[in-house]
Formats: structure tokens, C-alpha cells, sequence
């Protein structure tokens, strides 16, 4: 292995694993970190500060912070189908064998022509979109929003499928904990000591939160010492989980949670079997946010040249990661707390160049440490940075007073306050309100069960952190009703916070507020002055705090800067609305395991996997896989397989697996009363042993579905649905028995998956037939009539039911088995059928034979047809009441001008016909005020050697035999149809009678 | 005459592979094993008759019949709530079929059978939480959910009746599903999917224990 020099690495410290070195590579250059790095971390290592180009001026950027706040710091990470672009580099570990790539950016991050963007920085204003893009309109989609992308942007999509499975799990808990800081772990301890059932979530891989970079002394030990004592506590609690590398993104309704976990994002691929990334719902009775606080930058001119970083980000590189961010350290703070950061540099043995501190007062114990170290402490503020592309050269300050200085610093730490992380809290619309004293929003509500607790409460020092976390996890197990104690609270002393707020200093060049979107104080200024003056306004305006980063190092400042040049104070500004995620998730994480084939759960008919060893091609109809023809060798289309499945049923016999129809028992004493309510037609006077068509309207008087029920027992009816209203049939028949009929004596009980049906057609049916039923059952047309329906022993010892019911027009009896016997049957059919050519058939052949015989399906009750439209007026029953019956009289439904169902056919015999196609009148020139209906079905009949279809159109059964026009724009097609019966075939229905 | 002969033949036939599947080199976290031949007898009280419908199961099966999100074991038939006023009885093959219990039942109920109507899985190990988690809201800790404790719910978007059955003898719980056949190979590879990576055991029996 090459040994790779890594120039800004101290000798020793940090909490990286120096024996566990890996390679690699930023831009194809090979680099070297260790076990414990971030990419962010190990760049610094390597003395890298260029990481990126920033959005829209393409201003080389730097990193920023150290978490999942970064604005700046996004690569592609990874190559081909799984790269991913946006990764934050402060985020993303490091294992062996990282590539990395800076993104927008051409041709090179160091070169890159896209920076003549500066040039034309004037008129890249705030809503220059609007501005300048607006004529003509139709250019946008075409023209200028493309070109806008091209220049400003982020990382490239992989453009392929994600080789890599997600998945998705439930947890429940008492207690849901967010971080694991003091707080965090503290309310972990007082939580599961008390015997809840604790779920800790903490994004980062290392447990500890601020104290792995800032230390400290807890119930006095070492705060390194404290965590690892208090982690093997609660190992030891049998129901406290830590889920690490996991992010807490959102607040749902009653309780529950969305989380994220990077299950093995910190690996170049997931092992054999295992997700990269699992999306947990959370259900917790109680919740404690202890995500901590988000250090603010100060916004001032060039505040982006790389090598300018927040004060606590610089202190987290230098103790974690032992690398250091710069050699000369420049520090500017507004507070007590960017000092720590001098505390840090002093002990890595980097230089100061200088501290400025805004406040009036800097402290003797402060003054002492400068003098001590040598360093000056400049009382002003920063007001302008030097240097490019290679990070910070030079540092003007503004001396309070109204004298300059310069320093030379090769980094600049800037602490403008630290602001609570109130996203979780306010995600149910909840506004976080002011607190003066640390000049932050803190939250002021919560969603149901949540608390803040620590930093995230605003409560910033180690003391305050640790003794509200405990009292929250204590509290919080008792008010999930756990009874045990939570022992004593560990203790620490609280650092001193004193802050003066500044948020800009004005000066000359580009200040940026929201880095990732680059917006600067001007643009927030010209917002202002064009009356965008709301914080929602001036959020969609500018598209501050609209990038992946979702503001969390800008909002807080941008309408802070608002709010002074509006004149408001920054609690009447007020903030805009928090929405999760608080992170960006990956959608492959929404999907989880449903994608490709997978998408959603198939139905599988008993005959399937027959069917399918006959090479049957399969349909998806809903969730179903049907078979939609047989092909046999030498055919050389659909069409020629269709076409001899329809003829050998007409002049002979074959089948089709009917199973996907739904199928419901109707019990009790009333169940005939209640199908009255249910159907147009009556049902209670059906004889046992018979059967009946039936058609459902819904209440407003539309078609809703139709079917054959069986009456099989005086009490016991056997109702069929369509195959696609199976679900929503059974749903609407369980509303109407619990809600509308209470008083009726009926049970309902679906059993679709109990039974394998089969229809059995064509003249020699009854052959067949005899072959596999018991010789004493009489299959006669007078033994069995047209629609009767009974129970028949088969040969070979198992029970059938049989009903003799047609779609297809034909002598036709339908067969049904308990379903684990449907794969013999079919099997059965095939044998018993073999010297008649029984010919299994698909959904096509059966559409056709439907179409043949006039029979309506789904397209024909589309939702919007009535019982009249569809020739079924007749099938009202005038007698009784039914659902749906008052509203089909409405004047529009009874309309004589209605469009109705009536067969067509093409006056030239060899044209094909489409569905969809519009009739208009012929003569008449296609447009809405002729169009006067459309083509619903249509099928090539084999028995008529043409195409056929039914149409819905205006009037159409007393237009028999007239001619009018198809016009079908989508494909480009004109031609006429004749209107004529919407019986095509066998109209007097000798065949299926006979 | 030809004879023709009538082989059963469960959903889950051409799915099931017995033996290993997914990650070989742990213990298999995940055992799955599937029940081929039970009896499943919807029971549905008519209206206003769930008193005498519960009498008649006691006095039917010896135990009391659940009227809350329960399984209840007799000596020879598991009585699984699957909503108000209603059960499944399951019982082996042969042992409690549909004619005799709608004899039984005739003045109290309506039956159906639903015996080929749903696939039986059960799942056990070390993993079992873990894996079901990933396709349960139900909270399956065993505070919360303990032998017998049933479920009407969904897994995967399709609807299953899960209930806990006695611990095998090693004390690992069992979680039983029921699935409706038609969708049973497809939510079995879902199941297999989730497992795969805690290393799955697979097995079938033709009778219910």
C-alpha cells in the first residue's frame, strides 16, 4: 500500500483508529484517512479545502461545518448506478475505496468556466428567474428552465436503476430519544433505569454528540469516560435499543415517527442480503427531542471562501478527527462559546492570528489566555475576507471605533451563536418562539408526547443538558406508565454563555446568508424593498433556505437581516413553516421492497402454474396475473392465437380460468331481503338451485357492478363480482349490512381464494362434462337447465359446484372446486377434454366471445353509464326500493339524448377498429360541440371474419344502421362505422340455451 | 373411463423450497414452516345471537370463544378472532369440517369454509421480531403480545390473521399467519426477501401439529 502523506493530520489524538488506514479518492486523486474519518474529515487531513462550486455564481466553496447542516460540502459519492449525488462530505464515513467526485463544475473544480456566473452576478438577483425569463412563455419548459439547470445545479442522478434494496420496519417504544448527547443519554438512562422500552436514534456512527469533540467532565470523569460508562449501562437494560447512523426525520399523527437508518452506507456496497438504507416507523407513547443546536455563521463579505468554517466545526476536526482545518487560525465570535475554539487550536499547537470578538466586554480570563499565547483580541468584526479558490489569505476587520485591520490567517472560525434545533418540534405546524438571553427561537409547542430537552431546548450548557435530559427521560417513562426509578442524575458544571447578537456586517463584496442557494444579504434587502416582506414571501422569493440543506445555517439569519431592514424585531418577523424531512431520504427508501416486480402483490389463480408450463402469456388485471392467451408453435401473432381459441370454443369446447371473479357468501335469514336493497332486480324470489344476472347501481345511479348470484340454500346465496370490483363489491356490501341495513339478519364472508372456478363453453361442454361428473348427475338441458346452479359429485370422490351460466354466448357451464384442487381440474378438463380438442383459452378469446355477444365489461361500465345506457333498463324493478334507485331518475340520467351502448362495425370490412376513437356525425367536422359518443370495446370476430366493437353514443339504439364517423386524433385515424346491435352474435340466444 | 385423480395442492407448492435460504454462514434467525392440510371454518353469528353462538363453542370446543383479538386453544381446534361477533375455527385435516360444526351452529351462525381459501405459515426463531417487523405495524414485544394474542391486520398490503401460538419447545415464540391463497406465493417471497439476510430455515408439514 502506498503510504499517503496526510499534511494536516496531528501525531496523535482524535477518535479515528490509526491502525485501520484506507485509501481514497477525491476528484481521481488518491488520498488517505482512517477508520473514524468522514470524507470532510479525511479532506482536511490531506490539506484539501476546495470541495466544491457553489449552486448558481459557482464560487468555490469549502467546508462549512461538520454535520448534516452542511451547505457546502456536497459530492457525488460512489460511481456509475451508484452514484449519488448531494452526499454531504461531513456526513458520508469513510471506508476503503471511496471515490468522490465535486459536482458543477466544468471542466475542473479548480477550473471552472462556469464561474464567468460572478460576472453576471448583478442580474442573478433574487426572482431573476421571473424577471428576465418571462417572454415568450411557451420558451420556459423548452428553452430557458432547461438552461437554467444545465448552469446552476447540484450533483447528477446515476441515470440507471439503483442496484441496491431498501427496506422498511415498524418499532414501538415508550420513549423515543432524538441524539446522543448529554441530554440524549442521560434521558436514555433516567428512561429505561425506569423500565421503558427506550429507542435512541443518533445520526452520527459515533455515540456522544458534542462531547466527542468538546469533552468536558461529568459526574467527574472524563466525558469520554462518562459515555462509555453510561452506553454499557444501558446495554444492560433489556429494553434500551441505540440505533446509530439513524436520523429522525418527521412527526406523524398519533404518535409516530419517521426515521432513517444507514444501515450499510458506510460499506462500498451492502453485504449479501442486506439493505443499504431501512426507513423506520417509530411508534413511541412519548418522545424527547435532544437533537442539540446548529452553530450560526455571522454574514459577512466573502463569509464563503473556503477555509472560513464554523468555530465548532473547527474545534470537532481538530479533537475527533485530529485534523486541522487551517495552520494560522483567524477566530470571530459574537460569544462566550467561540472561544472554546482558541482553547482547541492552543492545545493542536496551531497558531492564532487573531480573536475578534464582537461583544463590548471580552473577558480577563479570555484577555489573559491571548496574552499568555500571544495572540491580539481585536474588539469589531470582520468585515472582509481575501482569498480564492485556495482558501482564506487575508481577514479585514472593522475595530470597533471605526479603525481596519488585516490579518493573515490561513482559516477563519466564525461563532455567531448557536440556534436549537427546533425542526422535529415544530413539524405540526408549532412555532418555536424568542428567547433574549441566547437570541434564538427555541420551541415554544410541541406535538403530542414530544419534549426538548438540552441544547435543543436552548438550554446550551453540559450541567443544564444533562439534568433536563434526565428529568425529560424520567418523566417521560412515568407518563408512559412505567413505575420504576430512575436512580440519580449524572452531574456537570455549566460553561459561562454570553452572547451579543450580530448577524450581518455589512461590507463590501458578496455576503451569503443560505450558501447552498446563494443568496446574500442584498438579495434579502432587495426582497424587502419589492414588498416581499413575509418570511414565506421572501423564503420563495430568494429560495432562501430552499436547497437540500433546508436552511439550517441561514434561515434563522436571513430573517434576522429581514427583520432589520424592515424594521420589525425577529420574533415578529417570525419563521416560516417547518416541513420533514429533516434530512433528505432517498426515495429508494420510501419504496423499500416495492419495486420491479415487486411494485405491489400479485394474485395467483389456481390454474397459474399450469398455465404456465402450457406457455401461457400472462396479463396484470389489478393485482392478478391472468392468462391472456395460449400460443402454440407456428402462430405467428396474438391475434392468429385469439382467433383459434374463439373458433375451437364456438364449434367445440374450451375454458378459461374464472377464479379472479370476486365471490361472496350472503347468509342468514334476510340475505334475499338484503340483495333486493343491493341489486336493481329481485332477488329474494330466485329458487334454490338457481341462478341470476344481477346489476348494483351506487346512490347517485350509476352502474356499479354486475354478476351472477346463486341462490344455494334458502339462506345461503352465493354472489359473484367483476374480477376489478371484487375488493371495493365486498367493502360496499359490508357498509350497506352494518350501516344501512342493521336491522337485516345477514353475515357476508368473502370466499374468493376458497374456490377455483373454471367456465367450460362451446357446443360440446356437456361431453366434457359427462367425462368428469359423476354418471347419476343429470346434465341435461331438462335435468340442468339454462341458470341453474347446484352441487354435483365428480368422479374420483371430490365435490363440484356447476352453474349454467354463459358469457361467451355459447352452451357453457361454470365449474367451481375448493381452490387446491383447481390445479387438478384443470388437469382433469384437459384429459376428460382431449378427444373433443378441448382448448384452454385467455382473457382475450373471452373478451372477444363477450364482445361477439353484446355482453357489457369494464369499459362499458366505466362509472358514468347508467342501467338504461348499458340496455338494462328493463332489469329495474319497479316493485321495490334499491340503492341507487332515486338518484337514476334524475332528469340528466333519464335523458332520451343519453349516450348509450350500441354495436358498430366498419363500412370498409378490412379496417381495424380502436377503442377510444370519438363518433361524431359523418359529414360533421370533429371537435366537442359534434362529438357524440366513443368506441368502448372492440375485438376482431372471428365468427363475422371483421372487427366489431360498442359504443356509447348519442341516441344510439334508435340509429341502428346509420353511418357515422370515428374519429380517433391520438392515432391519427378517420374512417366510418355503421351503428348497428349490440349483438353480434346468436341474438335469440339458441346456443346457450340449447 | 379414464379416472381422474384429485391431488391437493397448496399455494405455496411451487414457491417452498425446504431447506436453506439467504445468509449461510449464521444460524438461520428465521424458521418458516408451512401447514398443508387443516380444516378453516369461518363462524359468523346471526344477528343478535353471539350469546348462543358462544355456548354452542363451548360446548362445541371446551373453551370459550374469543370475542376480543384472541386465539384460543382447545385440546383440538384453535379459535382465531377475525372480527366482531366471529372466528376461524382451524383445526387438522378431517377433524372439525363444515358439515357437523353448520349442524352445530345451524341455529346460531353462518359458515364459511374457508379451509382452501388461505395458506398457513408459521414463523419462529431467533429473528422472528426482527424479521416480522419489517412487514407488521403490530407490536409483537411479548409484553404486548403474548400466546395467544391475535390480529385481523395486513402485511405487505394484504390482509393476514397473525396470531402467537405456543412457544416451541426451545421457547422461541411462533407467530401464525394466515393468507389468502391467491396472494400467499406472493407475500411468501416478500417474507423471504425480509429474511434473507438473518438466514432462513424452510420447511412444510402436511397436518397441523
Amino acid at each position: 500500500m502506498v503510504s499517503l502523506a496526510q499534511t494536516h493530520r496531528l501525531a496523535s489524538g482524535g477518535l479515528i483508529d490509526r491502525s485501520a488506514p484506507l485509501n481514497f479518492s477525491f476528484d481521481g486523486k488518491i488520498l488517505a484517512g482512517f477508520q473514524g474519518d468522514t470524507l470532510a474529515s479525511a479532506l482536511i487531513a490531506n490539506g484539501v479545502k476546495l470541495v466544491g462550486r457553489s449552486f448558481k455564481y459557482h464560487r468555490p466553496r469549502g467546508i462549512l461545518t461538520a454535520g448534516s447542516e452542511e451547505p457546502n460540502a456536497l459530492v457525488e459519492l460512489r460511481t456509475g448506478a451508484r452514484r449519488e449525488p448531494n452526499t454531504k462530505a461531513t456526513t458520508a464515513e469513510l471506508y476503503d475505496g471511496l471515490e468522490a467526485a465535486s459536482q458543477n463544475r466544468w471542466p475542473s473544480l479548480r477550473h471552472d468556466l462556469m464561474a464567468v456566473n460572478q460576472l453576471f452576478a448583478p442580474i442573478f438577483v433574487a426572482g431573476f428567474y421571473y424577471k428576465t425569463f418571462m417572454w415568450p412563455a411557451k420558451f420556459w419548459e423548452a428553452i430557458y428552465e432547461p438552461a437554467i439547470r444545465r448552469a446552476a445545479g447540484l450533483g447528477r442522478a446515476a441515470g440507471v436503476a439503483d442496484p441496491d434494496h431498501y427496506d422498511k420496519a415498524w418499532a414501538h417504544c415508550d420513549v423515543l430519544i432524538a441524539g446522543s448527547g448529554p441530554a440524549g443519554l442521560a434521558a436514555a438512562l433516567a428512561a429505561g433505569r425506569s423500565g421503558a422500552r427506550v429507542i435512541l436514534c443518533e445520526e452520527d456512527f459515533a455515540l456522544g454528540g458534542r462531547l466527542l469533540a468538546d469533552g468536558g467532565t461529568i459526574d467527574r470523569v472524563p466525558a469520554a469516560e462518562w459515555i462509555a460508562r453510561t452506553l454499557a449501562e444501558l446495554a444492560t437494560l433489556p429494553d434500551v435499543r441505540i440505533m446509530s447512523r439513524t436520523t429522525l426525520f418527521g412527526v406523524y399523527d398519533g404518535g409516530t415517527y419517521g426515521a432513517i437508518e444507514r444501515v450499510n452506507d458506510h460499506l462500498p456496497s451492502p453485504p449479501e442480503h442486506q439493505v443499504r438504507q431501512r426507513l423506520w416507523r417509530i411508534v413511541a407513547k412519548r418522545s424527547i427531542v435532544a437533537a442539540g443546536a446548529i452553530e450560526r455563521p455571522v454574514v459577512f463579505a466573502g463569509n464563503d471562501t473556503p477555509g472560513v468554517m464554523m468555530a465548532s466545526a473547527m474545534r470537532t476536526y481538530v479533537e475527533r478527527y485530529a485534523a486541522t482545518p487551517a495552520r494560522r487560525v483567524a477566530l470571530f465570535t459574537n460569544n462566550e462559546d467561540g472561544w472554546r475554539t482558541a482553547e482547541t487550536a492552543l492545545r493542536a499547537g496551531l497558531q492564532i492570528a487573531a480573536v475578534v470578538d464582537a461583544r463590548p466586554e471580552v473577558s480577563a480570563a479570555h484577555r489573559a489566555l491571548a496574552a499568555k499565547a500571544g495572540f491580539p483580541v481585536l474588539n469589531g468584526s470582520v468585515v472582509g475576507v481575501d482569498g480564492g479558490k485556495d482558501g482564506v489569505r487575508k481577514i479585514a476587520v472593522s475595530l470597533t471605533g471605526g479603525a481596519r485591520a488585516e490579518v493573515e490567517a490561513d482559516g477563519l472560525a466564525v461563532s455567531g451563536g448557536w440556534n436549537p434545533a427546533v425542526g422535529l418540534t415544530s413539524y405540526h405546524r408549532g412555532r418555536p418562539k424568542w428567547q433574549d438571553d441566547i437570541s434564538a427561537f427555541v420551541p415554544d409547542s410541541a406535538p403530542p408526547g414530544m419534549v426538548a430537552a438540552g441544547a435543543a431546548n436552548g438550554a446550551f450548557g453540559l450541567g443544564a443538558c444533562l439534568s433536563q435530559g434526565f428529568a425529560a427521560g424520567a418523566a417521560a417513562a412515568q407518563s408512559a406508565g412505567c413505575s420504576g426509578t430512575a436512580g440519580t442524575p449524572p452531574v456537570a458544571d455549566d460553561e459561562a454563555f454570553s452572547l451579543t447578537p450580530l448577524w450581518h456586517v455589512a461590507g463590501k463584496g458578496k455576503a451569503f446568508v443560505d450558501h447552498q442557494h446563494d443568496v446574500t444579504a442584498s438579495d434579502i434587502e432587495l426582497a424587502q424593498r419589492e414588498g416581499f416582506e413575509s418570511v414565506e414571501h421572501l423564503k420563495r422569493y430568494t429560495t432562501l433556505g430552499m436547497a437540500t440543506d433546508q436552511g439550517k445555517t441561514s434561515n434563522v439569519a436571513g430573517l434576522a437581516i429581514m427583520a432589520a431592514v424592515s424594521g420589525r424585531s425577529i420574533p415578529e418577523t417570525g419563521t416560516t413553516i417547518y416541513r420533514p424531512p429533516y434530512v433528505p431520504v432517498a426515495i429508494g427508501a420510501f419504496a423499500g421492497h416495492h419495486r420491479d416486480e415487486n411494485f405491489h402483490a400479485t394474485r395467483l389463480t389456481p390454474s397459474h402454474h399450469w398455465a404456465a408450463e402450457q406457455g401461457a402469456i400472462f396479463v396484470d388485471t389489478g393485482l392478478w396475473k391472468r392468462a391472456q392467451w395460449y400460443p402454440r408453435a407456428g402462430e405467428k401473432d396474438w391475434l392468429e392465437s385469439v382467433t383459434r381459441e374463439v373458433k375451437a370454443v364456438r364449434s367445440g369446447v374450451g375454458f378459461c380460468d374464472v377464479s379472479t371473479l370476486g365471490k361472496i357468501d350472503v347468509h342468514g335469514p334476510d340475505a334475499g331481503a338484503f340483495l333486493d336493497r343491493v341489486y336493481i332486480n329481485t332477488f329474494s324470489n330466485l329458487a334454490v338451485g338457481k341462478a341470476r344476472y344481477g346489476l348494483m347501481l351506487r346512490e347517485d345511479g350509476m352502474v356499479y357492478d354486475d354478476g351472477t348470484t346463486s341462490r344455494l340454500a334458502e339462506d345461503h346465496y352465493f354472489l359473484t363480482t367483476t374480477t376489478a370490483k371484487a375488493g371495493p363489491v365486498m367493502q360496499h356490501l359490508e357498509f350497506c349490512r352494518q350501516v344501512l341495513f342493521p336491522e337485516l339478519d345477514v353475515q357476508l364472508t368473502s370466499v374468493s381464494d376458497q374456490w377455483a372456478q373454471f367456465s367450460v363453453a362451446g357446443p360440446k361442454t356437456r361431453d366434457l362434462l359427462r367425462k368428469i361428473v359423476d354418471p347419476a348427475e343429470d346434465l341435461s338441458n331438462e335435468g340442468f337447465p339454462f341458470m341453474g346452479a347446484r352441487e354435483v359429485s365428480l368422479r374420483g370422490g371430490i365435490k363440484a359446484r356447476l352453474f349454467r351460466i354463459s358469457f361467451s354466448g355459447e352452451m357453457a357451464f361454470e365449474i367451481s372446486v375448493p381452490a387446491r384442487y383447481g390445479d387438478a381440474l384443470v388437469r382433469n378438463l384437459m384429459l376428460a377434454g382431449k378427444r373433443f380438442g378441448v382448448t384452454p383459452y385467455g382473457t382475450e378469446a373471452l373478451g372477444v366471445m363477450r364482445i361477439e355477444k353484446g355482453h357489457v365489461a369494464g369499459p362499458e361500465l366505466n362509472g358514468t353509464t347508467t342501467a338504461a345506457d348499458l340496455g338494462l333498463a328493463k332489469m329495474m324493478s319497479t316493485k321495490k326500493d334499491f340503492i341507487g334507485r332515486a338518484m337514476a331518475g334524475r332528469e340528466a340520467l333519464a335523458a332520451a339524448d343519453r349516450q348509450v351502448v350500441v354495436g358498430i362495425k366498419p363500412t370498409d370490412k378490412m379496417r381495424r377498429l380502436r377503442s377510444g376513437a370519438h363518433v361524431i356525425p359523418k359529414g360533421e367536422i370533429p371537435g366537442p360541440d359534434n362529438d357524440q359518443g366513443y368506441v368502448a370495446s372492440v375485438c376482431f370476430s372471428p365468427t363475422l371474419d371483421q372487427w366489431i366493437g360498442l359504443a356509447l353514443v348519442e341516441r344510439g339504439r334508435e340509429r341502428i344502421g346509420e353511418i357515422v364517423h370515428a374519429h380517433d386524433p391520438l392515432r391519427g385515424e378517420d374512417y366510418d362505422v355503421e351503428l348497428c346491435n349490440s349483438v353480434f352474435y346468436d341474438p335469440d340466444g339458441g346456443r346457450q340455451r340449447g | 373411463m379414464a379416472e381422474f385423480s384429485w391431488v391437493s395442492r397448496s399455494p405455496l407448492q411451487h414457491a417452498l423450497v425446504a431447506g436453506a435460504y439467504g445468509a449461510r454462514d449464521v444460524e438461520p434467525g428465521v424458521s418458516l414452516t408451512e401447514v398443508r392440510n387443516f380444516e378453516l371454518i369461518q363462524i359468523m353469528a346471526r344477528r343478535g345471537r353471539w350469546a348462543d353462538l358462544a355456548s354452542a363453542a363451548k360446548t362445541r370446543f371446551g373453551v370459550a370463544a374469543p370475542d376480543v383479538p384472541k386465539a384460543i386453544q382447545s385440546p383440538d381446534a384453535a379459535l382465531i378472532w377475525s372480527g366482531p361477533d366471529q372466528f376461524l375455527v382451524l383445526s387438522k385435516g378431517g377433524k372439525h369440517t363444515f358439515a357437523p360444526l353448520s349442524q352445530a351452529f345451524s341455529q346460531s351462525a353462518s359458515l364459511s369454509d374457508q379451509s382452501h381459501a388461505r395458506a398457513l405459515i408459521g414463523v419462529s426463531g431467533a429473528k422472528a421480531r426482527t424479521m416480522l417487523a419489517k412487514l407488521s405495524s403490530i407490536d409483537l414485544h411479548p409484553t404486548v403480545f403474548p400466546i395467544g394474542a391475535a390480529a385481523a391486520t395486513s402485511i405487505d398490503h394484504t390482509s393476514v390473521n397473525l396470531w402467537r401460538g405456543n412457544d416451541r419447545p426451545d421457547g422461541q415464540a411462533v407467530f401464525n399467519l394466515l393468507v389468502f391463497a391467491t396472494f400467499a406465493e406472493s407475500l411468501w417471497h416478500t417474507i423471504l426477501d425480509a429474511a434473507a439476510e438473518y438466514g432462513v430455515s424452510i420447511a412444510y408439514a402436511e397436518e397441523l401439529a
